[in-house]
């Protein structure tokens, strides 16, 4: 808590509160508001308009937030029949909703105001009860609110005219998500079900840009959106990237699928982690680094995959038992089962002894573990927001400083090593994106994708909804309010032949839409309610414990020794019809593999990496073997003339560098393949397999004179193009816009292509000139 | 022909024109379907004699079935026969876990129609009459009427869920016996099934069940039963919209619905009900869909597939379903007549159209909307009425010159229609 001089701004906001509220807040032994929360109390009150309430994590955001709009509901907020209604909060994970549940029951018990968290654990009912009363606050995941339109459909416009405010826990979490999209269209479907327009409230992280999270807030509207940003606070940041080397000599190929994808899944096949598993090798070093320092505080390590999380996990409980003192390491991911978590939460939280998480994403959500002293960050970060929301864990006490370590493990260069090896894409991506966080930059959401597949799922669940709606209803609501504008309305009657093809709808005589029989499936299936894939998944259960999860598609053979939730495990059982599979305890074994991708890089994380490589001061936060590795990179850099050259010949083919990032990467190398060469994005550089520079730059120019590339001239074969849900329903050219505009960057392509072919004929002048001296 | 009431007339004349289905003086304007109306009057007069009947009206939107089912209840009324009625719709439905059957019942209860209270409401004058009847009976025999109301309810306690209800109907009594206006209307809201807990019910009259979702048919023969001991014939209950069971998207609801329709249907065909009738309306999908209508359903497929024999103009009228032929030219140019009839009290002299000009009204409804104009009359029907209403305020006009400026517009069926942005493209959307 900040300690700030009690103003006259502040004494009058603090004021305007309920005087139960003010009440409860002098209970709880606070002596000042933050500055969030002060700022937030007059717009919020005022109800004018939407607001964004952006901070970082443990900002104290659920307060700003409810404090006034409690006082609001409480005071009738405008409304006849004082306290009727209620706060609906949407929230993405089921931790979340517990642990905001959690928070604000102490609130409004001394209000005497309902709490509920909706979930799918959650007792009918209590579920029922709170449908009743429809008053106080509701937290809900935007599942169980599409599950509450699909099969109460009836008590929507009474549940919707109930609504006072919207609060959007994790904005920044739904921005440019398919997930996202079904946040909107059920928020505009809660306005139209109310006949009048509710307030939103978004709480977000720290954001790049707060024109389109307005945007997302409020589409096509985001100028009535009041935006209260206070991430931008200043705190003290103590800082070190350390280089790790591997001895030990990979093979040629696992060290090209490594540069392919450089913050991806490792490759956990067993035999490489037999051979990776040495004392000494770089895994071993940065274990080693972790048991030395994190032991004896709170820490958060984040390993960038589940796979890592649990061979981490398993060394330093290996560690532990070696020195025979407790295990401080626990692991938090989201395969593991609630119960696992929830221990891991409770061991950061409880604060008497000490404790550090291994995790992935999971964590960097707002749920509450406490204080933490420091955050260790393995490999690259996927993202700078990422990094941003990780590191806004430590350093929360006034006077503590946040810690960041970034531990970077590279390959030993050898003759053969390829170029992403020798330019230390890895560790100088970590030093790229660290140098931004600290110039407080973060990656803007991407532009609104169309996510038609969303609108599959949107238009089956106004149906079930209404009970049969007609086309026209279908468009009004969905499209022409404001959810899914991009959508023309040529595509949306092709998408619905489409869907009538395939038995999803059919129409009666009065022209209502109703389910066909597949679609009728579909709705009735567990999992409609849900905007984004979870592939099947075999539970694991070690006497009768459930452990968590694995995915179906990855299976695991009886007698296999797998690691998990850091503990070694031998399979005993798989019982494929329960998709169960039972485990016992063993030495040995290995992470089993998940599904998932690594982060994109934005554009200006190439831009700035390339800054880094042409450079030739020092970089003061690199410890000596990063700063040897820099250097390496560094003179790669320069023989290679890379900051001139973009073809570079490369064993049979050519990399094309862009330093552009991954969107306009993959269109391009899109692009290119469709014009005749095989091309791969591999991070850094595009990869033509087989071309020589002079026909890659004649391609460039024939393509530098056409107009700007169309969808359908990259040729995307439609099964590529299916990334999301519904994907597979949808007609073949709303398909592939809907890929185009999530998945690639069309625009930069023109301006590219014409920088590729500029620095190629600077390359080739200054080359020339050479020759003639 | 009798004088045409001007209580009815103006009733009817108002009804048509907001287009919904008149309530009253239905008889005035029906043309056609004699066969059709004929097979339900025996219906009627079965129920009357303590039989059951089960009938599906079927007939495309605007073909008129709600016509023809409140034509038919007020002939019921005539007959001495309660009859209740109530539109599904997705909060109201045969079978449910979550309220929706019992606020379906609630509706029906709220729509008895006795011939004293035509226009609903009058299940507490059932009682009253229930009660007046054993006040009576125990005049003759020299009992108490307490003696007779107990001897009356032990017929109805043999029957499921029979026990409470009786000692409901007890409780009316004792209510009326003393005086207790709360406890007579608490009865009558245990039978309205307003009673939502058990415990609320236990308080109130000592019984230990309510209505809820599982019993409604239950209770529905237990009041058939009833107001056969309060003296009326029987009871008829019309159910419209069951397209609404067709459009629900959960398959297992559904199923469940048309389980409950099967139930009924063994039941009446079986002749295991006593003195109750329903009749239920819906379109042909609802009936024939195989995928989700009541076809689906292979139990009441075999049960209500239609006389092979019945084609080309064979109509079989003895069979579960009755399909209401579309209306003719024929009876539409009737349909009108009666109308100009009604509107200008039955008195030719006040006609405010002559013959030519109704045809001249068809002919240009034909023109305007194709050959299927007569087909689902109402949007006609309105149109011809506001003719006449200008007609009548401005006699100085000549009809000629109206008839070609009017506009009808394509009846788009259903509910009032519903109020959407000009789209032809997606408002004439066809799969």
């Amino acid at each position: 808590m900040t300690n700030l001089p009690a103003s006259n701004s502040e004494a009058s906001s603090f004021l305007l509160l309920d005087p139960r509220i003010q009440q409860w807040i002098w209970a709880q032994g606070w002596t000042s508001l933050r500055s969030i929360q002060q700022q937030a109390i007059a717009p919020l009150l005022a109800a004018q308009s939407d607001v964004i309430l952006a901070a970082a994590t443990s900002a104290g955001k659920t307060e700003a937030a409810f404090l006034p709009l409690l006082t609001r509901l409480l005071q009738g907020g405008g409304h006849e029949g004082s306290q009727a209604g209620f706060i609906l909060s949407i929230s993405p994970l089921k931790a979340l909703i517990n642990d905001q549940t959690q928070r604000l029951s102490a609130l409004c018990e001394s209000l005497d105001l309902p709490v509920l968290g909706w979930h799918g654990d959650v007792t009918a009912g209590k579920k029922l009860r709170f449908l009743q009363g429809l008053r106080g606050v509701l937290v809900i995941t935007p599942e169980s609110l599409e599950a509450l339109f699909v099969n109460k459909g009836t008590t929507i416009p009474a549940f919707a005219t109930a609504i006072r405010s919207i609060v959007v826990d994790e904005l920044h979490s739904f921005i440019d998500t398919e997930r996202g999209k079904q946040v909107q269209s059920l928020m505009n479907r809660l306005d139209l079900a109310a006949g009048t327009r509710i307030t939103r409230v978004g709480l977000s992280a720290t954001l790049g840009d707060t024109a389109l999270a307005a945007d997302f807030l409020r589409p096509g509207q985001q100028r009535q959106v009041t935006t209260i940003d206070t991430g931008s606070e200043g705190y003290e940041l103590r800082l070190i990237v350390r280089g790790y080397l591997d001895d030990w000599e990979k093979p040629q190929a696992e060290a090209t699928t490594v540069a392919a994808d450089p913050v991806g899944f490792p490759s956990c096949a067993p035999s490489n982690v037999q051979d990776d598993d040495v004392p000494g090798s770089a895994k071993h070093a940065i274990a080693e680094y972790l048991y030395q320092h994190l032991r004896g505080s709170n820490n958060l390590v984040f390993p960038n995959s589940r796979g890592k999380v649990e061979e981490y996990a398993d060394l330093l409980r290996r560690y532990s038992e070696r020195e025979n003192v407790p295990n401080e390491f626990w692991t938090h991911h989201g395969s593991l089962s609630r119960e696992i978590r929830e221990e891991a939460e409770a061991a950061l939280k409880q604060g008497t002894t000490a404790a550090t998480a291994i995790c992935t994403t999971t964590l960097e959500l707002g749920i509450d573990i406490g204080n933490i002293r420091s955050v260790v960050q393995i490999g690259p970060p996927p993202s700078v927001a990422s990094l941003r929301q990780r590191l806004g864990r430590s350093g929360r006490r006034a006077g503590e400083p946040a810690i960041l370590r970034c531990l970077c493990r590279e390959d030993k260069l050898t003759p053969k090593s390829p170029l992403s090896d020798r330019l230390r894409e890895g560790l100088v991506q970590t030093i790229a994106m660290v140098r931004l966080l600290t110039q407080a930059w973060v990656e803007p959401p991407r532009r609104e994708a169309v996510h038609a597949s969303t609108l599959v799922q949107q238009l089956l669940s106004v149906i079930a909804q209404r009970g049969g709606a007609t086309a026209q209803e279908l468009w009004t609501t969905l499209v022409s309010s404001g959810t899914f504008t991009q959508v023309t309305k040529a595509e949306f009657i092709e998408l619905l032949h489409a869907l009538a093809v395939k038995e999803i709808l059919q129409q009666e005589s009065a022209g209502a839409l109703l389910p066909g029989p597949v679609g009728e499936e579909l709705i009735n299936s567990y999992d409609f309610y849900s905007a984004f894939t979870s592939g099947e998944e075999f539970r694991l259960l070690a006497e009768g414990r459930t452990l968590g999860s694995i995915p179906i598609a990855r299976p695991l053979t009886i007698g296999q020794r797998i690691i998990f939730a850091g503990q070694r495990w031998r399979v005993q059982k798989i019982e494929i019809q329960e998709r169960l599979i039972l485990v016992s305890s063993d030495p040995g074994g290995a992470p089993p593999s998940f599904d998932g991708a690594g982060g994109r890089v934005h554009d200006r994380v190439r831009q700035e990496m390339k800054k880094v490589l042409s450079e030739s001061t020092p970089i003061p936060f690199l410890d000596r073997f990063a700063t040897a590795m820099l250097e390496e990179a560094r003179t790669s850099f320069r023989l290679a003339h890379l900051d001139q050259a973009s073809v570079v010949p490369d064993g049979a083919g050519v990399l094309l560098l862009t330093w552009h990032g991954d969107w306009a990467n993959d269109a391009l190398a899109l692009l290119l393949t469709a014009s005749g060469h095989e091309t791969t994005n591999e991070g850094v550089f595009l990869r033509l397999s087989d071309a020589t520079a002079p026909q890659v730059v004649h391609t460039l120019e024939k393509l530098a004179q056409q107009a700007a590339p169309t969808v359908e001239a990259l040729r995307i074969r439609p099964k590529d193009a299916m990334k999301e849900k519904w994907d597979w329903l949808l007609p073949e050219q709303l398909l592939l816009r809907s890929f185009a505009s999530s998945e690639l960057d069309l625009e930069s392509l023109p301006g590219l292509i014409h920088q590729l072919l500029e620095r190629t004929r600077d390359v080739r002048s200054t080359g020339e000139r050479r020759e003639g001296t | 022909m009798p004088p045409i009431r001007p209580r009815e007339r103006d009733a009817l004349l108002q009804s048509l024109r907001a287009g919904v289905v008149p309530r009253l003086g239905q008889y005035l304007i029906q043309v056609g379907r004699a066969e059709e109306l004929k097979a339900l009057i025996a219906d009627i007069d079965r129920v009357a004699d303590g039989g059951s009947t089960f009938r599906l009206v079927i007939g495309e939107y605007g073909a008129g079935k709600t016509f023809f089912l409140n034509l038919v209840r007020s002939i019921a009324i005539e007959k001495k026969l309660v009859t209740m009625h109530a539109d599904l719709n997705p909060d109201r439905r045969l079978q449910s876990s979550g309220g929706q059957a019992r606020s379906l019942f609630a509706e029906l209860t709220r729509n008895t129609a006795t011939r004293t209270r035509p226009e609903g409401g009058g299940l507490a004058g059932i009682l009253e009459k229930f009660i007046s009847q054993a006040q009576e009976e125990a005049g003759l025999l020299s009992l108490s009427t307490e003696q007779v109301v107990r001897r009356q309810t032990a017929q109805l306690a043999e029957m499921v869920n029979g026990y409470d209800f009786a000692d409901v109907i007890i409780a009316y009594w004792r209510g009326f016996d003393t005086g207790n206006e709360q406890l007579k209307s608490d009865a009558i809201r245990w039978m309205r099934g307003e009673f939502s807990t058990r415990t609320d019910a236990r308080a109130a009259l000592n019984v230990r069940t309510i209505v809820d979702d599982a019993s409604v048919y239950d209770q529905l023969k237990l009041l058939a039963k009833f107001v056969r001991l309060a003296g009326y014939n029987g009871l008829l209950i019309c159910l419209d919209e069951l397209v609404n069971l067709y459009k629900l998207t959960n398959t297992q609801a559904r199923n469940s619905n048309y389980e409950q329709i099967l139930r009924i249907l063994n039941d009446s065909l079986q002749g295991s009900a006593e003195g109750i009738g329903f009749i239920l309306g819906g379109t042909p999908e609802f009936l024939l869909d195989t995928r989700r209508g009541l076809y689906s359903y292979p139990a009441l497929q075999s049960r209500l597939a239609q006389n092979t024999f019945a084609k080309s103009g064979l109509t079989d009228l003895s069979g579960p379903v009755i399909r209401l032929t579309a209306l003719t030219p024929e009876d539409f140019y009737l349909l009108l007549e009666k109308l100009r009839d009604v509107y200008a009290f039955g008195n030719p002299e006040r006609y405010l159209l002559p013959d030519e000009g109704v045809a001249a009204f068809m002919q240009h409804c034909g023109k305007r909307l194709g050959e299927s104009y007569f087909r689902t009359p109402r949007t006609t029907i309105t149109s011809f009425i506001d003719l006449l209403a200008i007609l009548d305020a401005h006699q100085d006009v000549q009809w000629t010159s109206l008839i070609e400026g009017h506009s009808v517009e394509p009846d788009r069926g259903g509910d009032l229609e519903k109020i959407t942005e000009d789209d032809d493209e997606l408002a004439s959307f066809k799969l």
